[in-house]
């Protein structure tokens, strides 16, 4: 990882640490369209846009590249059916997101967090039906 | 990054990505000024994305262009950032928030200015 990778990774660790506020939640919901953990700029009519386009369905497996706070991820495997396994390296963030997993009602599916970075991705070859990532390096 | 995706896809795997990136053919000037207003992960110009998704060996490559709602997205951010400026300045640390609404606004004028661009890239694993 590169010092430049490093600051930025710290700068989202600092931020998925800040306390959810109600005004932070307002303004979530009015760029992106709902509560979802959402930090960027990924609306809800994008992620929607996902479903077909990766083909998501029941039995399928999505793997999630920087997932943050497991947008667009859990929310992809809410809507659609499709397993998931989330990856980041902040970890307040991969807490926010597997809170977000199990609040969802994923868990019992198959809902997964894995610390890990977007270069070094520690699964075995063809194992995922899809995958996504939203403004990551 | 998109290679290791390729291999951790099945057959007729799919891979969607949303990525903000610097226009192409910009002057080095624009291309500089691109730079310091994107985000600070902001994919470079180096090579287009469908020819890198190409050369990781993804098929069916293509790109729907998503600028506009960037537009409209980093706007709303600065601006509900702003209306609640008091509470997140307070959450945040005063000189955090304002860093962040600087470079909303510097973010907002330069996809404006037409230097920096987001988009959908989709892509298939062959089978």
């Amino acid at each position: 990882m590169t010092r430049r990778d490093r600051d930025i990774v710290r700068r989202f660790h600092d931020r998925y640490s800040l306390p959810v506020s109600d005004a932070s939640l307002a303004i979530e919901r009015e760029v992106i369209g709902a509560n979802v953990g959402a930090a960027g700029y990924t609306t809800l009519a994008q992620a929607d846009a996902l479903i077909p386009e990766l083909r998501l369905q029941p039995g399928a497996l999505l793997l999630d590249i920087g997932a943050g706070r497991g947008w667009p991820g859990v929310y992809l495997a809410r809507r659609s059916g499709c397993d998931v396994v989330l990856t980041d390296i902040p970890a307040p963030g991969l807490a926010a997101a597997l809170k977000r997993a199990d609040e969802a009602a994923l868990a019992g599916r198959a809902a997964a967090v894995v610390r890990a970075g977007a270069h070094n991705l520690p699964f075995r070859p063809r194992v995922f039906d899809a995958a996504v990532h939203t403004d990551t390096l | 990054m998109l290679r290791a995706c390729k291999r951790l896809l099945r057959p007729a795997g799919r891979i969607a990505f949303y990525t903000i990136f610097i226009a192409p053919g910009l002057s080095e000037a624009a291309y500089r000024r691109a730079a310091r207003a994107g985000p600070s992960a902001v994919t470079s110009r180096r090579r287009e994305q469908v020819d890198l998704l190409r050369s990781a060996g993804f098929a069916a490559v293509r790109e729907i262009d998503v600028t506009e709602a960037f537009l409209r997205s980093t706007q709303a951010w600065y601006q509900g950032r702003d209306r609640y400026a008091a509470q997140l300045a307070e959450a945040e640390g005063e000189a955090s928030f304002r860093e962040r609404q600087r470079d909303y606004r510097l973010q907002a004028r330069a996809i404006e200015a037409g230097l920096l661009r987001r988009a959908l890239f989709l892509g298939e694993r062959p089978r």
